[in-house]
This record gives structure tokens, C-alpha cells and sequence, in this order.
């Protein structure tokens, strides 16, 4: 005990990343807010940096990241016009649009007009301002106990990012797409969008979540996002990180389902040099379902990590995790999938999988699925895989004159296929379907 | 078309093809019959390029050109089609993707135009017509799931699609009942023509009955031992491979 009291808070290097941002952060005179703010500090200096020794850091280390001078800063981007966004933009994808770059709302670039009553939409800056009650027992909720540092920081600088509120009921039946975009600035920049999603009882609806950047500048986004669904709730959650090739990625996704409210997450890993994402599922309440699917590509100069912690504590609940990977050049990947079955949760249903196909000698995974089950009266079950290219599979497509490294990208494809077609809209499928197969054109697949 | 002389191959340190010849001629059918480790699928795979065999010695020419230095996919691009005798399942793999990404590639490499989404869904509508076949093998991922007589039907399917200029039959009538037998036999009859060869490789004259040769060449130790024509094949229906085998020795 002792001894980390000696070692705390000079090694901490995490002060002068918000430093920027301290004095200008939205609703500083808000008891509630600050006291949030301040006890999330305090966990960040109780915490530290975390090291290989913790389990849970074990295979990604923090140096490249820590090398950097990151800075959170407060102000808006303002010249941004819509012209500079198309080419970001996914064809044919008929959504509301909410667009933050680095971190905060841009208000002219986001649409969310027409939503039917009983949901309430908008920048979390905006509402700190304009209505913090609604926000005062809901921020923290869910990304609150065992959330790590890099959470903790998020909540230490919280200023921007997206709120959604249905109220029960409430059903929004295009999809909401955020966009967050990074801008180079002078300095590398830390983003931490703050994203709160509530639905009540038997709300409903569908979430784009786009990572993308202008230019392939160094940066670091740390990002959060809770997700409460009440009984009998439905999401839908695309998330797509297409980060630049130098930047950091953090995020958490943090959800709390209700009764019978159900679930279906599917993320898609591709871009930035070091990234590490966190999906936190907890079962308050029998008879939810919760899918994760996902899907990592990884290739040079790339650090891709994924880690679930899915806690069934109640009966009756279904969890099911499939992770794909692919991983050429020096690519790496790590998955740590942990899947809890408390000895109440009986009847608990987990399906843990992680499948990786491996193109290049020096690529490297480390895949750690982990099923811990203390109940007795449950069906679960979890496996993994690492494999190369099927020779034969290869020789079916030469044989009909398929040269070898089209062959190659279309077992790729196919190998994804499964997590591609989990993406239930056309435009996005059909969108990130192109984007893996330009990456892996792009790769020297060897 | 293809003129195979004193072809040796092994796999690992066994010699499996010890010396073959075999000529084919251009529209002509030729049926290669042999008991079980003859060497008959080893030659179907030498000649299409798969790894994992080593030719040591002799030549294939296909149309004069030395097919045994080629890729795969370069053979094929100069007509040439392997049909499976167990056709790989591609999970993931949409079939009509699959079969457009094929003879793209095929057209590409002879410098024809690529065909369009809708000139290819023509093409495979009137190809469907003149097999008999219906498209619902179309939607699904390449051969996944499908039963052993749909994985056939696909390899003739892709056969008619691809157009070769010769076409080899590795075991096609394995695994298939008397009717998917028919079926694939109707649909292989349909493709014979004046500028297509053919050579069928079967353990059984079953298939004989239905694909009528012009030559039949038994294939004993991995050499051609015996040639003739299509009376040939009924002989070693009656009186089995250990007779031939036996006169050969």
C-alpha cells in the first residue's frame, strides 16, 4: 500500500493532456458536474499508468502512446463546410447526421431534424448548458464502476459529444450516423467525445459510429460512450473506425440492458496505427440478448486491441461474441474476450468465438477468449482459431483463372463475409465491403 | 490440342506418373479408366497446376505451348478447366461473384472487354436455359452447403460459362446417384462440340453409358497401358482391370 502512494502522481503524465482544456470545459459551475469530473481525476492519479504487468495491458503496450505530447483543447472547429466531408460520407446511406470534429459538435454539418416526439437529440456541450438535469443521474451511470484509466480521463475532460433520449416507446426509424472527424492541428490533439444514449422501455433504434479523419495526421481520440436500454429496448450499433494511419484510437463502449431489451453491436476495426477498444456488457435484468460481432484488419504499423467484458450477474440472458481477424504484413492484433456467468445468471446462453486468418509471417495475434462460469445450469461455449489461406481454396479460384492475388482477396472477403453481412444496411455494407477490399489491395498480401 | 508425352510426376519421393503419353485431338472425348492409385487424378491435377507434385520428366503442350510452366489461372486463361472431383466449398464467397470474377479475368487475359453486371446476368441466364438448370444456386456462397450432385451441376455450370477448349473430368461421376449422374452427363453431352475437347477420368464405365467416348485409355502404374475405343470400356467392365493389368505385365 505504501509503496503506490510513494510511486503516485509525478508519473502520471496524463495532467498535462487536459491542462488545454481544464478552465474552459462547459458547466464549471455545476456542483454535481465538477465533483464527477474531479473524483474521475483523482481515479486517473489513483490509477497510474497502466503496465504490461496488469492483465489487462499485458499484450498492447502504452509507450508509443505515452511518447506523445497529446493535448485536449476546448474550441470548436468552425470553417468547416459540407464540401469537405464528401468524400467521407457513405453512398446512398439515408440517415440523421451528427458530425463532431475533434471532439466537439459541429452544429452546421449536423442534421437531426424530424425526429418523432419523445426523443431528444443533441451535443452534450449544448445541453450541459442549456439542460444538465437531464443529464445529471444518467452521465457516469454505466461507464462508472471497473471502467480504466483511459474512461476515467474521459470523464475528468468531459466537454462534447452526442446525446440521444427516447423516451419509452420512442422508435427512430432512420438510422443515426455520427460522424467523428480529426483535423491536423500544429499540435497532436486529444479528442474525448462523451456520447450518452438512454432508451426507455421499448424504444428503439439504430447507431452509426464513424471514426474517419482528413489528411493522416497524428492525433488521439479517447472516446466513451454509455448505452442504457430500458426493458424490451432494441439498438442496433454500427461502429466503424477508419481512423488515419497515425493516430491513437481509445474508446469504450459501456451498456446496461434491461429486461428483455436486446442488443446487436457490430464493429469494425481498420484503420489507426494503435488502437484499443473496450465493449463492457452489463445484464441488469433477465431475458436481454446481447450479439457483438467484429472485425479487424491489421497490417503494417498497425496495434489493434479488442477487449469484452460481458457480465451475465442475472438468469436467462444470451450473449453471443464473434471476432474476426484478418492480419497481414506486421500487423497485430490482440482479443481478450471475457465472457462472466455469475452463479445466479442459470440458464445463461454465451457463444464466445474468435476466428483469425493469418496472411503474413511477421503479422501476430493474441487471442485470449475467457469463459468464467460459476453457474451450473447454463449453455456455453467459445472457441478460436488462427489459420493462413486455404491451399486448396486458392487452387479452386486459380483453376478458373482467378490470378492468385485476386483469389487471395476474395478468400479475404469471404473469410469477412460473416461480419460484413451482420451489417444489415446495404449502403453501409456494402461501403465497408469496399473498404476492406481496398486495404487489402493496398496490402501486400505476401 | 494437347499432346502429352513421357510425363513423370511425384508426390514427395513416390513416383506416381511413370511415363505417360496421351494425344488429343481438337472435339475429340477421351476417357481415361484406371483402378483406385492409378495415377488418374495426379495427371487431371499436373495438367491444371496444382502445387504439390513435381513433374521430373516429360512435357504437356497445349496448342503447342508448354503447359507445365504456367500458373494456374495462365492455363486456364488459355482454355483449359479442371472439373473437381470434390468441388471446394468458399463460405463467404457469393457464387455469382465468384463466377463474374472468373471469366472477367478469363476475357481480361485475352484482351476481350470485361463484361457488365447486366450483359453477365444474360449470359448466365441463357447458359442456366441451356443446361436445365435453375439460378437458385446463383445466391448462394460458392459450392456451401450444396449437396454433392449441386456441387457438380456447378462445376458444369462454370464449364459452360467459361467456355474451354478442353475440359478434364476428374471422377465427375463419384458421389452422384443414377438421376444427378444423368444431369450432369445431359449437361456435359450439351457442351460437346467441334472446337472442345474433352477428357473424362472415371473409375467406373457407369459414366460411359451416358458421356460416349471417342477413345478410352486405361491408366495402370502410372502409364497409359492400353487404348482403344469405346468397346474397350465395356470389356473392363466385364472382365475388371486385373485382366489388363495382368496382359500388360
Amino acid at each position: 500500500m505504501s509503496a503506490t502512494a510513494i510511486q503516485r502522481p509525478a508519473a502520471v503524465p496524463f495532467d498535462a493532456w487536459l491542462a488545454g482544456a481544464a478552465h474552459d470545459l462547459p458547466g464549471a459551475d455545476l456542483g454535481w458536474l465538477s465533483a464527477k469530473r474531479g473524483a474521475a481525476l483523482d481515479l486517473v492519479h489513483a490509477s497510474g499508468v497502466p503496465t504490461a504487468k496488469q492483465e489487462g495491458w499485458r499484450y498492447t503496450g502504452l509507450k508509443p502512446l505515452l511518447e506523445q505530447g497529446f493535448v485536449q483543447e476546448a474550441e470548436e472547429v468552425t470553417a468547416l463546410a459540407p464540401e469537405d466531408i464528401e468524400d467521407l460520407l457513405i453512398p446512398g446511406l439515408n440517415a440523421h447526421r451528427v458530425v463532431l470534429a475533434n471532439g466537439r459538435l459541429v452544429p452546421s454539418l449536423s442534421w437531426v431534424d424530424g425526429l418523432p416526439a419523445g426523443v431528444r437529440a443533441g451535443g452534450l456541450h449544448a445541453l450541459i448548458e442549456s439542460d444538465p438535469d437531464l443529464l445529471r443521474e444518467r452521465l457516469g451511470r454505466v461507464a462508472g464502476e471497473g471502467a480504466h484509466v483511459f474512461a476515467a480521463l474521459n470523464t475528468a475532460g468531459m466537454d462534447d459529444g452526442f446525446v440521444l433520449l427516447l423516451d419509452p416507446g420512442a422508435r427512430v426509424e432512420r438510422p443515426i450516423e455520427i460522424i467523428h472527424l480529426s483535423l491536423g492541428m500544429d499540435e497532436p490533439r486529444l479528442a474525448q467525445p462523451r456520447h450518452l444514449v438512454d432508451l426507455g422501455q421499448g424504444a428503439a433504434a439504430t447507431l452509426i459510429e464513424r471514426y474517419v479523419s482528413l489528411g493522416e495526421s497524428l492525433y488521439c481520440t479517447n472516446s466513451v460512450l454509455e448505452l442504457s436500454l430500458g426493458d424490451q429496448a432494441e439498438l442496433t450499433h454500427y461502429r466503424v473506425q477508419q481512423e488515419s494511419p497515425r493516430a491513437f484510437h481509445i474508446a469504450g463502449v459501456y451498456l446496461s440492458q434491461g429486461a428483455g431489451s436486446r442488443y446487436h453491436g457490430v464493429n469494425v476495426g481498420l484503420g489507426a496505427a494503435w488502437s484499443r477498444t473496450d465493449l463492457v456488457v452489463r445484464f441488469a435484468a433477465p431475458g436481454a440478448q446481447c450479439d457483438l460481432d467484429g472485425l479487424y484488419l491489421t497490417g503494417d504499423g498497425q496495434v489493434m486491441d479488442f477487449h469484452l467484458d460481458v457480465r451475465h450477474e442475472v438468469p436467462g440472458c444470451a450473449s453471443r461474441e464473434s471476432f474476426r481477424g484478418i492480419l497481414y504484413g506486421k500487423g497485430r492484433a490482440v482479443f481478450d474476450g471475457r465472457v462472466f456467468v455469475a452463479r445466479a445468471a442459470q440458464k445463461t446462453d454465451a457463444q464466445l468465438s474468435n476466428r483469425n486468418l493469418v496472411l503474413s509471417r511477421n503479422a501476430e495475434v493474441d487471442t485470449k477468449p475467457q469463459l468464467e462460469i460459476l453457474a451450473d445450469d447454463v449453455k456455453c461455449s467459445h472457441g478460436t482459431t488462427v489459420g493462413q489461406l486455404d491451399p486448396q481454396s486458392l487452387f479452386y479460384l486459380r483453376s478458373r483463372g482467378i490470378p492468385l492475388n485476386q483469389a487471395r482477396r476474395m478468400l479475404c472477403l469471404g473469410f469477412a463475409g460473416e461480419v460484413l453481412d451482420a451489417l444489415s444496411l446495404e449502403p453501409l455494407r456494402g461501403y465497408v465491403a469496399a473498404e476492406v477490399g481496398r486495404r487489402l489491395e493496398r496490402a501486400a498480401l505476401d | 490440342m494437347l499432346s502429352v508425352k513421357g510425363l513423370k510426376a511425384n508426390v514427395g519421393e513416390k513416383e506416381i506418373l511413370k511415363g505417360l503419353d496421351l494425344e488429343v485431338g481438337p472435339g475429340e472425348v477421351h476417357a481415361i479408366m484406371g483402378p483406385n492409385g492409378s495415377g488418374k487424378s495426379t495427371f487431371a491435377h499436373v495438367l491444371s497446376g496444382r502445387e504439390g507434385y513435381e513433374v521430373t520428366a516429360g512435357s504437356a503442350l497445349f496448342e503447342g505451348q508448354d503447359l507445365l510452366s504456367l500458373t494456374p489461372e495462365a492455363r486456364a486463361h488459355l482454355g483449359l478447366f479442371l472439373a473437381f472431383q470434390y468441388p471446394v466449398e468458399l463460405p463467404g464467397v457469393n457464387n455469382t461473384y465468384f463466377l463474374k470474377a472468373a471469366l472477367n479475368a478469363i476475357r481480361g487475359a485475352r484482351g476481350e472487354p470485361e463484361l457488365d453486371a447486366v450483359a453477365f446476368m444474360r449470359l448466365m441466364k441463357e447458359k442456366l436455359k441451356v443446361l436445365h438448370l435453375d439460378d437458385s444456386l446463383l445466391k448462394r456462397p460458392v459450392n456451401f452447403g450444396f449437396s454433392g450432385g449441386e456441387k457438380k451441376r456447378n462445376e458444369i455450370f462454370q464449364m459452360a460459362l467459361l467456355e474451354p477448349k478442353l475440359a478434364i473430368l476428374d471422377e465427375t461421376d463419384s458421389g452422384l446417384d443414377i438421376d444427378a449422374l444423368r444431369i450432369v452427363a445431359d449437361g456435359v453431352n450439351t457442351l460437346r462440340s467441334p472446337e472442345r475437347s474433352m477428357i473424362v477420368v472415371t473409375h467406373y464405365q457407369r459414366l460411359l453409358d451416358y458421356i460416349q467416348p471417342d477413345h478410352v485409355h486405361v491408366l495402370a502404374q502410372g502409364r497409359i497401358i492400353r487404348s482403344g475405343g469405346k468397346e474397350l470400356a465395356l470389356e473392363l467392365e466385364e472382365k475388371g482391370y486385373g485382366w489388363i493389368a495382368a496382359e500388360a505385365a
